[in-house]
């Protein structure tokens, strides 16, 4: 490796270091937010909103799952005691979607980083596109189901 | 320090006092919860740590050796079908939370990546392979193979619509 080489990496080194260094705050923030959701919002406070109608479920699991935080994998287990209690496929696909892709608390790291035009739409977008992915997930099982049968 | 990274430390400076301040209050009202947060505060941060070296070692990778007309090419408006592939797989193969990737998708993005191939990276991240098999237990394969389909088609075409609207 080149004296050139090595003293381009430090550069890099330091200079990454220094924008990691100014989110830093604003991340610690997210984390303790995150904490925070973990254990004061409980699966069963999710479990009260829903009611059986399909918009509105829908539109509450788009909702509910953008609040809540945790692995992907809470996301499945509420998901699949929804689906025993009988609350629609809709309602749950678009919980399980918008638990990875929408995050209320982490917006304001996405604002400080990308800036407000970039993160106004891309959440607009997920929303959207999180509720038609629900609907059209559904009606393809739908289908499928019928043609299998 | 530019104004942007100067208001960007003063706004995160003001919300993690508002979160400490913010534990400082509820610790009054409901202790046992709080040291709860607190634990799985840690245990984010250790699940993360090895992630944040990741994303450390690719953006000083980025900023040394990666410069903007090889961005351009793989990533930019000439990047085409080769691009997508990268966004997209790269959404799915990509670990931990969605957050810790924002500032190397920001260096993309400064470097000339599209805005439309790093919607599609942050959109596919919600098919996460490994937890796949759970998925597949809880809800079927059928549902998991049709979710996963539709996912990919969605992050695509909102990185259409987000390209077709130019930066300001």
């Amino acid at each position: 490796m080149t004296p050139e080489i090595i003293q381009k990496i430090k550069t890099a080194g330091i200079n990454t270091l220094k924008n990691l260094w100014i989110i830093t705050p604003i991340f610690l923030a997210v984390i303790g937010l995150v904490g925070l959701f973990e254990t004061f919002i409980t699966p069963q406070m999710i479990h009260t909103l829903f009611n059986k109608n399909v918009i509105h479920d829908t539109l509450i699991g788009t909702t509910a799952g953008a609040i809540s935080v945790g692995q992907p994998f809470l996301s499945y287990i509420i998901g699949g005691e929804l689906l025993q209690e009988g609350i629609s496929m809709y309602a749950i696909t678009a919980f399980i979607l918008s638990f990875v892709t929408l995050g209320v608390i982490q917006l304001p790291l996405e604002f400080s980083i990308f800036g407000a035009r970039f993160t106004i739409v891309r959440n607009l977008l997920s929303i959207i596109f999180t509720i038609l992915i629900a609907w059209t997930t559904t009606v393809t099982l739908h289908y499928l189901h019928g043609f299998f049968t | 320090m530019s104004q942007k990274k100067s208001t960007a430390k003063k706004s995160g400076i003001i919300m993690l006092s508002i979160v400490i301040l913010l534990y400082i209050i509820l610790c009054f009202y409901a202790p046992q919860k709080i040291f709860a947060s607190l634990h799985a505060n840690l245990k984010l941060l250790k699940m993360i740590a090895p992630i944040l070296l990741i994303v450390f070692f690719l953006m000083a990778l980025l900023n040394s050796f990666i410069d903007e007309k090889s961005i351009a090419k793989h990533l930019g408006k000439e990047s085409g079908v080769k691009g997508w592939f990268i966004a997209l797989l790269g959404g799915i193969l990509s670990h931990g939370p969605g957050y810790i990737w924002y500032p190397m998708l920001e260096e993309l993005r400064k470097k000339g990546a599209l805005d439309g191939l790093i919607v599609a990276f942050l959109y596919a991240r919600s098919i996460k392979l490994p937890w796949l098999p759970l998925m597949i237990s809880y809800f079927g394969i059928t549902f998991t193979l049709v979710l996963s389909f539709y996912v990919v088609l969605g992050a695509f075409l909102q990185g259409i619509i987000i390209n077709t609207y130019p930066k300001r």
